[in-house]
């Protein structure tokens, strides 16, 4: 490779470097494909991954309280035990919390929960107590235990049941003997949630948000990199603005700005959709105003966001786009077509959603700062520490850093490869 | 307008120029006529700063490729056949886009399009998406786009290749109408019809080494030869030409 001869370089003339960008991306808004991919997608699918389908899965389980399962029987129960595992539970307005279950005599439990006729199925090993200092007795369970539907239907209702029914003997036995119900439970645990407040709102899912914006962030900058670098070459294009008076330097920061432009507003389209969706969460928790926070909490959580968050939020978002997209610019100028571009940056996605399922381990991490140097893993943490309320602004601070010296180091590359002859010919 | 000394490129162990020195004149349509793979496309990316020479130098319009390839590139045109536009701009989109990173104000543009137009006839393509242009059209554009800063330099490289008739003759009238004082057009094919009807002189080069370089006229007198495929063929392969006389019976 020839060097690259001194008056190529020279600084970047901000002008050049717009009319390269705006000319990226004005291509990108043009092409329906990137505009759904950017915009509609973060504002389709994270309403339904947060909301959608912890609701759909709510409904399962809950729909599962609600009806009213075949329980098989072998022999006779106690009455008591009958009548509990037959009653429904309500509320004080009569709403029906949890139904009771349907008893069905069946002679083979096995044969029964596994052809289907009942969900699970009862059988007494021997006589089981019927009143307080009648002795002890065991109860087979027989249900499908690998099955989800089984395990939240008639195999739960049962062990609620046979629960208060031990409770209820119990108790009575205690009370002959001239003894409270609190003997068995010296000492009680009380729960209290520690939590900073938004840690309790962000909820269980809130490890989605850095996910969800990476993978925007990804999305958006692919649409436009790939383009700009690869289809160019593809196009024939890529020649023709390398005849015109423009820098090679101005050429690549030109295209990293548009690049990085569209990933951070498929970014932003993420961060609405998160507010979309705790629009629909508030519009539905004011019809149900009773359990706002359980409801919150099993919808996973909401986005609320300090000023501070929200700066630090974009700040990663920010650093984080322009290294997504020096990185692609860097691998799509080596392609010779858009196709070989789009194989070449395929393990990028990886890189990506690999570390942004993890976090959802990341309460087991140690969060010291060498984590936050970690480039692309320091910026979810930081994402997620932001989202959560909590976190130590250096360590946000150290991610951002690493950040862009990552995009220094991949645009440097970039625009070595943009000099290179066997680069830029190589079909 | 265009000084060419002793050039050679190599790509590894392939020598794609051999030692290249030729010059060019204001006023004129340069031909460089030769076969594929002869050096002519990496000889004019030189001239326009893509590629970088193993060895030699040249000055395109009063620029030197190694000291001033701003200058250069300020003062050329290329076209070759391979040249695209972005598919989902418009040609007025693409010109107006390249007027600017030559210093040309939207006013400037404008009234240069508007030139342009009336000498490529390019009419509704300047509003059309180049997505949807003919090759014709494409090609009409790429040229307006190639001169859009009224180069003195007009570097041409097959670009009348996949042309229809018609997109074909607008391209070689308008080669015919830059020749002017002051101006220089190197146009590069193996098409020998094309350079007998533009060109005032050819340089002939053949696997990297130029063979010839004069008028027209002139060469056919050098070789005998009767019409400039068979002067090409007389220089190119000497000893698998038959004589004129013997074909013609």
């Amino acid at each position: 490779m020839p060097a690259e001869r001194p008056s190529r370089r020279g600084g970047l003339r901000p002008g050049m470097v717009w009319q390269i960008a705006a000319r990226d991306l004005l291509t990108t808004l043009r092409d329906r494909r990137t505009l759904s991919a950017t915009i509609l997608m973060p504002l389709i699918l994270i309403p339904l991954f947060t909301l959608g389908l912890p609701l759909l899965m709510g409904n399962l389980i809950g729909g599962q309280q609600q009806a009213r399962q075949q329980l098989g029987v072998v022999g006779t129960l106690p009455d008591g035990l009958r009548r509990a595992l037959t009653t429904d539970e309500k509320l004080p307005d009569g709403t029906v919390t949890r139904a009771g279950v349907e008893l069905v005599p069946v002679t083979d439990p096995v044969r029964a929960v596994q052809d289907g006729t009942v969900e699970a199925a009862l059988q007494a090993a021997g006589p089981l107590p019927a009143r307080a200092g009648d002795g002890t007795g065991t109860l087979r369970l027989y249900a499908k235990l690998g099955n989800l539907r089984a395990q939240t239907g008639a195999y739960s209702k049962v062990q609620d049941v046979v629960q208060q029914y031990n409770r209820q003997l119990t108790t009575a036995r205690l009370k002959n003997l001239g003894l409270g119900a609190d003997t068995l439970e010296p000492v009680r645990i009380q729960p209290v949630d520690a939590s900073s407040a938004q840690e309790q709102r962000s909820g269980q899912l809130a490890f989605l948000i850095p996910m969800l914006m990476m993978q925007f962030i990804l999305a958006g900058a692919l649409a436009t990199a790939l383009d700009a670098t690869a289809g160019e070459k593809e196009r024939g294009t890529l020649e023709s603005l390398l005849v015109a008076p423009v820098r090679r330097a101005e050429v690549v920061t030109g295209k990293l700005i548009a690049t990085a432009t569209t990933a951070l507003t498929s970014a932003a389209f993420s961060v609405m959709g998160f507010l979309l969706s705790g629009l629909i969460m508030r519009a539905y928790q004011a019809r149900q105003p009773g359990g706002v926070a359980t409801f919150t909490q099993a919808m996973g959580g909401q986005l609320t966001l300090s000023a501070g968050g929200v700066i630090t939020l974009l700040g990663v978002a920010a650093t984080t786009a322009l290294l997504i997209s020096s990185l692609i610019i860097l691998i799509g100028i080596y392609a010779r077509t858009f196709k070989e571009a789009q194989t070449y940056v395929a393990p990028i996605n990886l890189l990506v959603v690999l570390p942004a399922v993890m976090l959802q381990f990341a309460d087991f991490l140690k969060t010291g700062p060498a984590l936050y140097a970690a480039p692309l893993i320091g910026g979810m943490l930081a994402i997620l520490d932001t989202v959560k309320g909590g976190g130590e602004p250096a360590h946000a601070a150290l991610a951002m850093l690493v950040n862009l010296a990552g995009t220094l180091l991949f645009s440097l590359l970039a625009l070595r490869s943009f000099s290179r002859e066997e680069v830029i010919f190589r079909n | 307008m265009l000084d060419i000394q002793n050039v050679t490129k190599s790509y590894r162990a392939y020598q794609a120029l051999r030692g290249v020195t030729l010059q060019a004149h204001s006023g004129e349509v340069f031909g460089l006529l030769g076969p594929n793979g002869a050096g002519k496309t990496t000889l004019l990316r030189i001239l326009a700063t893509l590629l970088e020479p193993t060895s030699g130098t040249a000055v395109v319009g009063g620029h030197d490729i190694h000291h001033d390839p701003e200058g250069v590139r300020r003062a050329v045109g290329v076209v070759n056949g391979g040249m695209g536009l972005p598919a989902r701009l418009t040609g007025r989109e693409v010109l107006r886009s390249f007027a600017t990173l030559y210093g040309l104000t939207r006013a400037q543009a404008d009234a240069r399009i508007t030139e342009l137009d009336d000498r490529l006839e390019l009419g509704r393509t300047l509003d059309v998406r180049a997505g949807e242009y003919s090759t014709g059209m494409k090609q009409k554009v790429v040229i307006a786009r190639a001169v859009i800063h009224d180069p003195p330099v007009l570097i041409l490289d097959e670009a009348a290749s996949g042309l229809d008739i018609f997109a074909r003759r607008t391209l070689l009238d308008f080669v015919h109408a830059t020749r002017a004082p002051g101006r220089l057009t190197v146009y590069s094919t193996h098409v020998m019809s094309e350079v007998e009807e533009v060109c005032d002189r050819v340089a002939i080069l053949h696997e990297g080494q130029l063979l010839n370089v004069s008028s027209i006229p002139d060469v056919l007198a050098r070789t005998g030869a009767s019409s400039l495929e068979r002067a090409f063929f007389a220089l190119v392969r000497p000893d698998a030409v038959r004589p004129e006389a013997s074909h013609a019976r």
